[in-house]
């Protein structure tokens, strides 16, 4: 059955080729999408992780008053509870001092600050729910509490924008895969159709389906294989090369990042193998009706 | 080599043929005798194109036949039923013993390795040279090697184109490569060979060669059924003819003409 399969390619070695150039480009573009897809993701994944929410505490509040809105974010559902910070009024002022040193240069006669929690959700989304709870809405504080913030507008704009970015890298990668699909199916298409007189007289002197279908088969996937492969190649050549001429330009959190380069390459080939055989087996039965 | 052509066409368990045989006893016995029985055969293709009328006939194991009639008569229809590349719409078909219409899609490539086909057109694979051409019959049924290379030179001698296994077919004259192609057809010693229209792309002179080598194929024991334009090949072999009309059998002779004198 190689056999068949390496004299069918070198026979019909055009339209392999051009088959193996569509897989290439299919698979190219796929895994252009993906990486700046998982990117995208990640980066929106980043800046929602920016998202806290922060409780102020009067410069007076009692330690009972502090213990209370502690109890009340420590019950709270929405909150990650590993990341609940205390911000003591000491500390308050020194990183004050350290941000904004024009306005907290001079040696105060005393600490304006009161203690301060910052709350990290553990869904970005959650944040204004979070500050709701704690009468951010309607401005009814806890006792001892005088202001809570999410950064309301900040938020929703970030929130917006991500959503934005997800939505579309999806249609991307959909509009993607479809189209390789088609456009793998089709070439796949017009070379058996090239063939398909080859096919008739086969199945004449009484070849089995499978005996007609394995060698394109094969061929499918040798051709899905090589595209995939080269596809692969492609987008390691452009990582090196254009990838850091962009990425300083790129916010460079150690956070943010694309899926795994050999993971996508990997995908790309599991795509391109399942679509080359797939792709000429299915088309095949048509023909394979005599 | 009589021996290989007297098996039956589908290799098969002699139970399977009683079991089909055991409804209806006579003529079913006879069709399991015979090498093709048409049993009020029609096909009508769509919308309501008749191109067979309930046929019938039987065509006796070693006989040499002559399916003639005008184009569009239904003579490819037959063949094609034949080859169940095609289903009827009612009646019953044996080839060998075997019921097409109860033999299962799966053991169609079987049915066909066991029938040898010759067409007009050749239908020779354009990519493969006259020994590779003959050699894919064998391979098809999952062929040695060995057997291969034993096989393929034998049969290319008996058409007498030993010198040209390594031409393609388009470095063959019309008559090489239908000789290439019986050569394909009989290099399973099949027990019916079907030609249609073998000689209708050929000068007379190469006609009368391919037809002498059909007749020598014949008198080895092989089955023969040819469909033929060739009014003068057929008045001069003076063999079995049946002629079809519009879709029905129209003449069925023993050692009849092209047309009725």
């Amino acid at each position: 059955m190689l056999s068949e399969a390496v004299r069918s390619i070198s026979a019909n070695l055009s339209t392999t080729v051009a088959a193996t150039m569509t897989v290439l480009i299919g698979m190219f573009l796929l895994g252009l999408v993906i990486a700046f897809a998982t990117y995208a993701r990640s980066w929106s994944d980043d800046v929602k992780s920016g998202l806290v929410v922060k409780v102020f505490h009067d410069r007076d509040a009692t330690p009972k008053q502090v213990d209370a809105v502690r109890v009340v974010l420590e019950r709270d559902s929405l909150v990650n509870q590993n990341r609940i910070e205390f911000v003591s009024a000491k500390e308050g002022l020194e990183r004050m001092q350290k941000d904004r040193p024009d306005l907290f240069s001079a040696k105060l006669p005393y600490n304006p600050l009161g203690p301060a929690w910052t709350v990290y959700p553990k869904r970005a989304e959650d944040v204004e729910q979070i500050a709701n709870r704690l009468g951010a809405k309607t401005e009814r504080y806890p006792a001892g509490v005088h202001n809570v913030t999410y950064g309301k507008e900040k938020a929703r704009r970030i929130l917006k924008v991500a959503n934005i970015i997800n939505a579309i890298f999806g249609i991307a990668v959909l509009v993607l895969v479809s189209a390789a699909a088609i456009l793998i199916a089709n070439t796949i298409r017009l070379s058996i159709f090239a063939r398909r007189r080859e096919i008739e007289v086969m199945k004449l002197v009484g070849a089995t389906n499978w005996f007609v279908r394995g060698p394109f088969m094969l061929e499918g996937l040798l051709c899905g294989l090589t595209g995939s492969v080269l596809a692969v190649i492609l987008l390691f050549v452009s990582k090196e090369v254009a990838l850091p001429s962009i990425l300083p330009r790129l916010a460079s959190d150690p956070g943010v990042g694309a899926l795994g380069f050999w993971l996508i390459a990997l995908i790309l080939m599991g795509v391109g193998l399942v679509l080359g055989a797939a792709g000429s087996g299915l088309t095949l039965r048509r023909f394979l009706r005599v | 080599m009589t021996a290989v052509q007297e098996n039956t066409l589908v290799t098969d368990s002699p139970v399977d043929l009683a079991e089909q045989a055991a409804p209806q006893s006579e003529s079913a016995a006879a069709a399991a005798r015979a090498m093709i029985v048409f049993d009020g055969v029609e096909k009508v293709y769509d919308p309501d194109v008749v191109a067979l009328e309930t046929a019938s006939f039987v065509i006796e194991k070693g006989e040499f036949v002559f399916l003639v009639g005008p184009s569009g008569s239904g003579k490819s229809t037959l063949i094609r039923l034949l080859l169940k590349e095609i289903e009827p719409t009612s009646g019953r078909i044996f080839v060998g013993g075997r019921d097409l219409g109860r033999l299962r899609r799966s053991k169609v490539p079987q049915l066909r390795r066991n029938i040898g086909c010759v067409f007009q057109d050749f239908k020779l694979l354009p990519n493969r040279n006259a020994g590779e051409n003959v050699a894919y019959a064998l391979k098809v049924q999952g062929e040695g090697r060995n057997a291969i290379r034993r096989k393929v030179p034998e049969v290319l001698g008996l058409v007498g184109l030993t010198h040209k296994t390594d031409s393609y077919p388009d470095e063959l004259s019309g008559g090489e490569q239908q000789r290439v192609s019986i050569a394909r057809a009989f290099v399973n010693h099949p027990p019916l060979l079907v030609c249609d229209e073998p000689t209708g792309n050929l000068d007379p002179d190469t006609s009368v060669g391919i037809m002498q080598l059909l007749y020598r194929i014949n008198r080895s024991g092989t089955t023969v059924l040819m469909a033929t334009h060739d009014r003068e090949m057929v008045d001069k072999m003076r063999r079995r003819v049946i002629a079809l009309e519009d879709g029905r059998i129209a003449r069925d002779e023993r050692r009849g003409g092209y047309t009725t004198e």
